[in-house]
């Protein structure tokens, strides 16, 4: 007779088996066609991919963009999560619905909001003109700057709810204790609450990083094709080079250091865990 | 033990039941489907507007189908057909000259025939190519769009490469087939032939196309995005641009006009095939024969100021005078592509 936890456990058998077809099994196959050349398995695409100057470059600038995201989200989000921690009442469904509701908007119709936004007759050039802070538009559209902006704007939700999970159950009187025996703010924020929110901040960064690093659409549209990223990369070899062991063995980079990040972040926020 | 429920159904019936329910319930749609008067027909992104408006209420009219339409890029169609060669969804694709001739050497295309599609008899002979793989059923020109609170006109190519319009031009990625069009001008400037001959002389085409980049605001993909661009006046010169796209917008009160340089203007014939094995072949057969046909023609050409196929139909676009129309030579660009966009997209990167 098969144990009752078992038998609960059995209950994943639907997800996971849906997982292996539609995502495991696809991976594979990219993978081994990654792999596979006309005398049979090999690593020339591979290692004629990292020879390429021009590879590397965009290898290394969506490291730099993801990496840039996560900062502004993780910077935006971390009070944002404080903030909604302590709401309550209309406060907090203010805050929710305002984190929530953006994400049902198409990320074209985001693009070329932010397009009206960063126009050099737009309303940032003309703020900054208006207050004499600049005399010329400054450009901004097409640059990297105005594609971190948007990536985090599209991603702060998968930032802040992982943080705002973890801030809410902290325990307030472990600040107040601090408090009561002579901490600064400052003591209580980095030796109490900061290592608490760790494993949501963790949690927040692999999410916002992973999306980050194979994001498409919002780079495609914001800085175009003169500042490629490997998702970009992948889709021009499959759509127009036509070269699938290229675009393969792109894909399993940019998996790999997908994987590479949530593996890491989940053995971080097991040591995080166990600190505690 | 057999248990009974309340309905004295048993346990096992009911299951065997919602099985069967639930495998029905999801293959219906199939089922449905194959016994349609749908059909998928994958086309260009920026023909969406007059597919909506004219092609589609007219189909159902004419022949009783149900258009679906996937507006995306010639190359985007061409790997969705070549990804589904073994069980094709798409019945009709319309999409650019190149593009058809990779199309025909992947094997995907079923030739159109005048005994299916009687209209194509009445094309004009440069519109039927490969023997029937596919014909042309519209074309538009291309010149250099602007914005015309910017600019009073564009005389020459050379504009685009003067330093008065630093960070005022947008040029089309080669990834779209309007990209051929700048190609092909910075290889006639560099190399002083006309295109006819120029086209071919890659390495001072793309010598020229370095020395553009001071003056590039962006290199576009979607086309869309950076004709809005044009009409806000953040750019000032398109580059490219087809008058089956500009001229509408011109019509519609948007300060925006299409240059035809001296030097020449570009055809930019779009194609219609039958895809290979594709679901309703004779419905199939029947929207291609009515696209090529005088009604459809005369629609499209007037809506998207453009030059019919028909050779029986007078309306459509007002070509301008006196500028030489250049078609490239499409198997050239065909097989050399892959190899353009992997050699653009560096010279252009940041």
């Amino acid at each position: 007779m098969i144990a009752r936890t078992n038998r609960i456990a059995l209950l994943a058998v639907p997800g996971l088996a849906f997982l292996a077809v539609i995502y495991a099994l696809p991976l594979l196959l990219l993978l081994i066609k990654s792999l596979r050349g006309v005398e049979g398995m090999t690593i020339v695409t591979y290692v004629e991919f990292f020879a390429d100057s021009y590879n590397m470059t965009v290898l290394w600038r969506t490291l730099r963009i993801a990496t840039l995201t996560t900062l502004l989200a993780l910077i935006i989000a971390y009070p944002t999560a404080f903030a909604m921690a302590r709401a309550k009442g209309i406060w907090l469904t203010m805050f929710l619905v305002a984190l929530v509701l953006p994400m049902s908007l198409g990320v074209i119709v985001k693009a070329f909001a932010w397009s009206i936004l960063f126009r050099s007759n737009g309303f940032l050039n003309t703020t900054l003109q208006t207050l004499g802070i600049t005399e010329e538009p400054v450009r901004m559209l097409f640059t990297e700057t105005a594609l971190i902006i948007g990536a985090a704007n599209v991603f702060l939700p998968f930032m802040v709810l992982p943080i705002y999970s973890v801030v809410r159950q902290l325990n307030a009187s472990l600040p107040e204790a601090a408090s009561s025996l002579g901490a600064s703010p400052w003591f209580r924020f980095t030796r109490v609450t900061l290592p608490l929110s760790l494993p949501g901040v963790v949690a927040g960064s692999a999410f916002t990083f992973s999306l980050a690093i194979s994001m498409y659409v919002i780079p495609s549209l914001i800085v175009g094709e003169r500042q490629q990223t490997l998702s970009m990369l992948i889709a021009r070899s499959f759509l127009y080079l036509r070269n699938e062991p290229l675009g393969s063995t792109i894909s399993a980079i940019l998996l790999a250091i997908a994987i590479f990040v949530v593996l890491f972040s989940s053995w971080l926020v097991g040591r995080l865990g166990a600190r505690r | 033990m057999t248990h009974r429920t309340l309905a004295g159904l048993t346990r096992r019936r009911l299951l065997k039941t919602s099985t069967l329910a639930a495998i029905g319930t999801l293959a219906a749609p199939a089922l449905l489907r194959a016994q349609s008067s749908e059909l998928v027909i994958g086309c260009a992104g920026s023909h969406t507007a007059w597919m909506e408006s004219i092609v589609i209420p007219h189909m159902k009219e004419a022949i009783g189908a149900d258009i679906l339409f996937e507006g995306t890029k010639s190359s985007v169609n061409l790997e969705k057909m070549s990804s589904n060669k073994d069980a094709p969804y798409l019945s009709v694709v319309q999409m650019d000259d190149p593009v058809m001739i990779q199309a025909v050497e992947a094997d995907l295309l079923s030739p159109i025939t005048p005994d299916a599609v009687p209209n194509m008899t009445d094309l004009r002979a440069d519109a039927t190519h490969m023997e029937g793989m596919w014909c042309n059923y519209v074309q538009p020109w291309a010149g250099i769009a602007y914005n015309t609170d910017k600019a009073e006109g564009v005389p020459s190519w050379t504009a685009l490469w003067d330093p008065a319009n630093s960070g005022q031009v947008i040029i089309p990625s080669l990834q779209n087939t309007e990209g051929m069009w700048t190609l092909m001008s910075a290889a006639m400037l560099s190399s002083g032939k006309p295109f006819s001959e120029a086209q071919y002389e890659t390495d001072a085409a793309f010598a020229k196309l370095e020395e553009l980049k001071p003056n590039l605001l962006t290199v576009y993909t979607t086309m869309s995005q950076a004709f809005n661009l044009l009409e806000q006046g953040e750019i000032s010169m398109l580059s490219g641009n087809f008058s089956s796209y500009t001229l509408p917008r011109k019509a519609e009160g948007v300060p925006v006009d299409l240059a035809a340089p001296a030097e020449g203007i570009f055809a930019m014939p779009s194609g219609i095939c039958l895809v290979k094995g594709g679901p309703n072949p004779e419905l199939a057969q029947a929207y291609v024969n009515e696209m090529l046909g005088p009604v459809m023609q005369a629609a499209i050409a007037d809506f998207a100021s453009s030059v019919p196929a028909n050779t029986t139909v007078t309306a459509g676009a007002v070509v301008p005078e006196g500028v030489p129309i250049y078609a490239p030579d499409w198997s050239f660009v065909a097989a050399n592509r892959a190899a353009w966009i992997d050699r653009f997209d560096k010279l252009m990167a940041l």
